[in-house]
């Protein structure tokens, strides 16, 4: 359980553009994964990594930790296959 | 009277792109099987002509007369000296901005998503969609569907819809359709609502769903449309560049320096690409793209000897440290902290061409509240830190005595943002959120290391 102090504070969201909550940030990327940028942002507030480690999985901690989005183009052919098997099924 | 805005007539707009692939060497994307991505991979999600200019290496492209037309709603936009604000600082640099403001949507992002509409509608495409995060790129792509006659539907970020509802009125005002995501128009967003009803979204679900109604549109007449970080986009953008080396040898001046903030890397790339040509083939020139920070590290932090490293491994150095438990990470730190941006700007980077600045968010509204009350624009927030950057580099050129010409690209303007000028003005935004507790635990790493003696290199 992440601790309130933590999952209350706020910045803005370099990809949103507006604010946003730890908790969003840690809620919200793929595969029930933080947000891959989430290390990034938040390192200097508070330490992070204890607080992620502490909250996740092994495995999923470790592949935040190794976390290195595909390039564009690959991550949108491979949103566009996913679409169309969805699409299909 | 001084002259404070440098204008080119229609005439007079650059006819041409350039297209820095020609000039720097990149590893080709790849495919999920892990081969080179090509054409025909992309071609359900983007119309062929634009894949042509994504995967070119032609150093300059033709700008069509259509798109021309268009963006000569706005364009050329004014190079503005920014007199006022020299004055306020009292530098002896001279600083010029491109002021991307005057476009209808208020930012730099219409420069591609009129290209895009553009292209599309001539390859017989009768629907955009596309996915927003604050609003602007939909408000954009919203604008410029509206001047060819074609569809548009963005899917904006739950989160982001209900904080920022006037974005969705301007995109309506100009026919665009834009809905919450996820939505429960899309199968991708039906299961997510299914598990969650009030889930507040995230780019990642509006990307699938915006790519989903392209994909499933059975008539092929429907594309997925991206306004940051791809080639083509950083192509379109590079008009801010050109006209800004047209609009200062109109008056006999060449930047020293050339600042842009840096997202996704479109409006940095934009205004610096043609510059880094010129370095690319000689020219002096810093070149800065400005990320935001969280911390401003210099003075929260003490001056201690500390690790460089988290493992220890590095020698002591003297630096202003939180401890190294507070380093970042090795993964998220320099370069590779670009991997959102454009894979040409994180090139450029990576090969030292282009410098990476980060400012945190206090200084940077600080910047954007000194600018408003010289030069009179509210700038967006992601402008504020180049503007920042801007006043930094102006102070530098006071302290070394030097007449310095700075560049930098005003973005967009903040009017649809006023709800973070209210947190600012509130003392609401913490640039660092460690308590004096919490910090004097983190001094505790340091309590066996030497001390660094206070040294001065000026005379008292």
């Amino acid at each position: 359980m992440v601790e309130k102090k933590y999952d209350l504070l706020q910045r803005r969201c370099p990809r949103l553009g507006g604010p946003i909550t730890f908790q969003y940030c840690r809620e919200t990327g793929e595969g029930g994964l933080p947000c891959w940028k989430v290390v990034d942002c938040w390192w200097e507030y508070f330490d992070v990594l204890s607080v992620l480690k502490e909250n996740l999985p092994a495995e999923k901690f470790n592949r935040i930790l190794t976390a290195s989005p595909k390039p564009k183009i690959t991550s949108l052919i491979e949103l566009a296959q996913a679409a169309k098997k969805r699409c299909e099924s | 009277m001084e002259v404070r805005k440098v204008l080119l007539t229609e005439d007079e707009m650059p006819r041409q792109w350039y297209n820095i692939l020609a000039d720097i060497k990149m590893n080709p994307p790849l495919g999920p099987d892990g081969n080179p991505v090509g054409p025909e991979m992309l071609a359900p999600v983007f119309p062929m002509n634009l894949i042509e200019q994504e995967v070119s290496s032609e150093r300059w492209i033709d700008i069509p007369e259509e798109v021309l037309s268009v963006l000569s709603i706005w364009r050329p936009s004014p190079l503005t000296r920014a007199i006022s604000l020299e004055q306020a600082l009292d530098t002896p640099a001279r600083i010029y901005f491109k002021n991307e403001c005057v476009s209808p949507p208020g930012s730099h992002k219409p420069n591609t998503a009129v290209a895009q509409a553009y292209y599309n509608k001539a390859f017989g495409i009768k629907r955009m969609t596309t996915e927003t995060g604050a609003g602007q790129w939909g408000s954009a792509l919203s604008f410029a569907c509206s001047q060819f006659g074609v569809e548009c539907k963005i899917f904006m970020v739950r989160v982001s819809f209900d904080q920022k509802p006037y974005r969705k009125s301007m995109m309506e005002a100009w026919g665009g359709q834009c809905v919450a995501s996820p939505s429960p128009e899309t199968k991708a967003g039906q299961d997510i609502l299914s598990q969650d009803p009030d889930s507040p979204g995230s780019l990642g679900i509006a990307i699938s769903e915006a790519i989903e109604a392209a994909v499933s549109d059975k008539t092929g007449k429907t594309r997925y449309s991206l306004g940051s970080v791809l080639n083509h986009v950083v192509l379109h953008q590079t008009i801010i560049g050109l006209e800004a080396k047209k609009q200062l040898e109109k008056i006999g001046e060449y930047p020293d320096v050339i600042i842009g903030c840096a997202g996704g890397g479109s409006n940095f790339a934009g205004i610096a690409f043609p510059f880094v040509y010129d370095k690319i083939n000689g020219k002096e020139i810093e070149i800065y793209p400005v990320e935001p920070a969280a911390c401003p590290t210099m003075t929260k932090a003490p001056f201690v000897y500390d690790h460089g490293d988290t493992a220890g491994y590095t020698p002591l150095l003297p630096m202003y440290s939180l401890g190294h438990k507070f380093m970042p990470p090795p993964i998220h730190a320099g370069g590779l902290r670009y991997h959102g941006m454009a894979p040409t700007v994180s090139q450029l980077a990576a090969e030292g061409i282009i410098e990476p600045k980060a400012v945190s968010q206090n200084p940077a509204y600080e910047a954007g509240i000194t600018f408003a009350r010289t030069e009179g624009i509210i700038p967006a927030p992601e402008t504020t830190h180049a503007l920042a950057c801007v006043i930094e580099e102006a102070k530098k050129a006071k302290e070394e005595g030097k007449e310095k010409v700075i560049l930098f690209n005003w973005s967009g303007h903040g009017l649809l943002d006023l709800a973070a000028y209210d947190k600012y003005f509130a003392c609401e935004l913490e640039d660092c959120v460690l308590s004096d507790k919490e910090i004097s635990e983190a001094e505790k790493v340091f309590e066996k290391f030497p001390k660094p003696e206070k040294l001065s290199s000026r005379p008292r």
